[in-house]
């Protein structure tokens, strides 16, 4: 069974991801294995070419026309006896509307501080949490199970339960920091524009920051344990180790965390809908938040897709840094 | 022991660890554990103040309102939630099933064998997991509208698919190019087509994935509430979420009937996610999938 199985010639083609073998001799063995593969494949390529490239497709469409809900007169796509609109063509009106309004501009810098300190909150308070989690202590594995637990909640959930701590009248922190004396008078945390917007950032790392941890964790146990038995025969203390090998075994680890957040952050869109409508006034609007009450409340399909497309794009640069880091974890296990 | 502070004995620093644990789990469960503690206390005991963390008087009250064998104020709203979660259900289960079918099948091609286009697909697959989802609603409301699949749970579906089969893929294909390929290959010999390879003897071995990637499109679906918000409107064929920030932004309905709503709601994805915690973790760290 351990042996190379020559009486088998297709058994040679099954291969692992990234491993490359000659086999020159196996050309039509190589064009069946393609073919079972593709048979594999097609189930999901479909649905994902109905149900993501098709929708993607229409959307950008609309993002060029002018959409109007109750009267879907004119041009279609007819298919199968299906009718969709395809509207007024409109050019890229529906954009240049969109970069005129001060709005879109204040809404994209917000999102930018929001995404900047959400990836760096997360990414620290992940990174803290993965080297308390690293120590040994009794109780290890039931802490690593409790990780997960702000991560599984639904974000309305998230929302409503950050209520219970941070509302004026019956939140507990108020009660607790009051209790204890660290404030006279009760913090209205969803008052103040820029407060808000911060209580987002935290809520969210909240929830998302235990999944870096659970990536920092995994890339803390792939050290090898002698570089620190090494560095603790030099002498190294605790900071200089964490800072010499940890970090540095951590730089492939962190990169990702920082792309995964960064579009996280640019996304979110959930807990604004449970915690602040955008508001007060437009101070907690993000570009996603913008796109989707323009879609959805005022149901201007056309500039909403707009916005939501400026959106896209932002995350196709990024997704370009994220396969980029991929190809590169790949060459190296090559 | 590792980078770890303890690894010098000594008392100071042990205490540190703990303490710093201590805050850890504090920071984590705590809020969780608050919101229980607010859903079976009275609404006028959370407004006490100098504040209390334990609750004067414990009630059940919520959720026996929730299913339904007592009545007061929201009675209305509450009497929904059960209908939603079986809506979720049902949606989760659908599109978990649909998705280890379809999402396995490709993530073993993805992971075995060489065909053409399969560099640009993995790109598309990639690109497809880092797209707002909220681009794609528009399009599938004019797409169910037309087809009569709006508020209805086949929508739903639908469009759940499309946000969880890139997942599931990529956490397969990562999950099985952890399988050797050896066992194929004796399989191979043993008189197996590649079919029966695959289902026979590599599935068999892959129960740790499928639980990965099952849980976690689960998990996806039953958390999920921007689509469902937007999509399925008419009361009665939406999903547990929506339910909930619809109670949570009226004002007259008490926090603590909110609370119990949310941690009901809440319940079934956290157990799912603590049982298969183990596999959980394997899976997507292996498969380094944005949460």
């Amino acid at each position: 069974m351990g042996a190379e199985p020559t009486g088998a010639p297709e058994a040679l083609s099954v291969e692992r991801a990234g491993r490359r073998r000659t086999r020159t001799a196996l050309r039509p063995v190589v064009l069946s294995e393609a073919a079972f593969a593709w048979l594999l494949v097609v189930p999901a390529v479909l649905g994902i070419l109905l149900v993501v490239v098709f929708p993607l497709v229409y959307s950008l469409w609309m993002s060029f026309t002018e959409v109007n809900l109750l009267r879907a007169t004119g041009p279609a796509i007819e298919l199968f006896g299906v009718r969709l609109p395809l509207f007024r063509y409109v050019g890229l009106e529906n954009y240049a509307r969109t970069f005129a309004d001060p709005v879109y501009w204040s809404s994209l810098w917000r999102t930018l501080y929001f995404v900047a300190a959400f990836v760096l909150e997360a990414t620290l308070v992940g990174l803290g949490m993965a080297l308390v989690l690293h120590e040994r202590f009794a109780g290890r594995p039931l802490m690593r199970s409790l990780l997960l637990v702000p991560w599984s909640l639904s974000r309305v959930v998230v929302g409503l339960l950050w209520i219970g701590l941070l509302d004026f009248e019956f939140g507990a922190l108020n009660g607790v920091l009051h209790r204890v004396g660290l404030i006279d008078g009760y913090i209205a945390f969803f008052k103040d524009g820029f407060r808000a917007l911060n209580v987002l950032v935290s809520v969210y790392m909240w929830n998302q920051a235990p999944f870096a941890t659970l990536l920092f964790l995994a890339g803390m146990q792939s050290i090898p344990e002698e570089l620190y038995l090494a560095a603790a025969v030099d002498g190294a203390g605790y900071w200089r180790r964490l800072r010499h090998i940890t970090l540095p075994a951590l730089r492939p680890i962190l990169f990702l965390i920082l792309v995964l957040s960064t579009v996280n952050g640019f996304l979110m869109l959930d807990l604004i809908y449970v915690l602040t409508m955008g508001g007060p006034g437009q101070d907690t609007t993000t570009i996603s938040w913008l796109g989707f009450q323009t879609a959805f409340s005022f149901f201007k399909f056309g500039p909403g897709t707009a916005i939501l497309y400026t959106l896209t794009a932002l995350c196709l640069l990024l997704t370009f840094a994220y396969h980029w880091l991929v190809l590169r974890r790949f060459e190296a296990e090559a | 022991m590792g980078g770890s502070i303890v690894g010098e004995r000594g008392l100071a620093r042990r205490v540190l660890v703990y303490g710093l644990v201590g805050a850890v789990t504090l920071w984590l469960v705590g809020p969780f554990v608050w919101l229980f503690v607010t859903s079976v206390s009275h609404q006028k005991h959370l407004l006490v103040r100098p504040f209390s963390p334990v609750p004067p008087e414990i009630t059940f009250d919520n959720y026996r309102m929730i299913f339904g064998l007592v009545r007061f104020h929201a009675e209305g709203q509450a009497a929904k939630i059960l209908p939603s979660m079986l809506n979720t259900l049902i949606v989760a289960v659908v599109v978990t099933v649909l998705n280890l079918v379809v999402g396995t099948t490709a993530g073993y091609a993805y992971a075995r064998f060489r065909f053409p286009f399969k560099g640009v697909s993995l790109y598309a697959l990639l690109f497809t997991r880092m797209l707002p989802t909220i681009v794609l609603i528009p399009a599938f409301f004019l797409m169910f509208r037309t087809l009569g699949l709006q508020n209805s749970l086949t929508g739903l579906t639908i469009a759940y698919c499309a946000f969880t089969l890139p997942f599931t893929i990529w956490i397969m294909k990562a999950y099985f190019e952890t399988i050797p390929a050896e066992l194929d290959r004796s399989a191979l010999v043993d008189g197996c087509n590649r079919l029966q390879a695959y289902y026979r003897v590599i599935l068999p071995v892959s129960g740790p994935g499928l639980v990965a990637g099952g849980a976690f499109t689960f998990m996806l679906c039953w958390n999920e509430f921007l689509v469902a918000q937007v999509l399925n409107t008419k009361p009665g064929t939406t999903t547990l979420p929506p339910v909930i920030a619809a109670m949570n932004a009226q004002i007259n309905i008490d926090y603590s009937v909110i609370a119990a709503s949310g941690f009901l709601g809440a319940l079934p994805a956290v157990i799912l996610v603590l049982v298969f915690q183990r596999y959980l973790v394997q899976g997507l760290t292996a498969g380094s999938v944005k949460g």
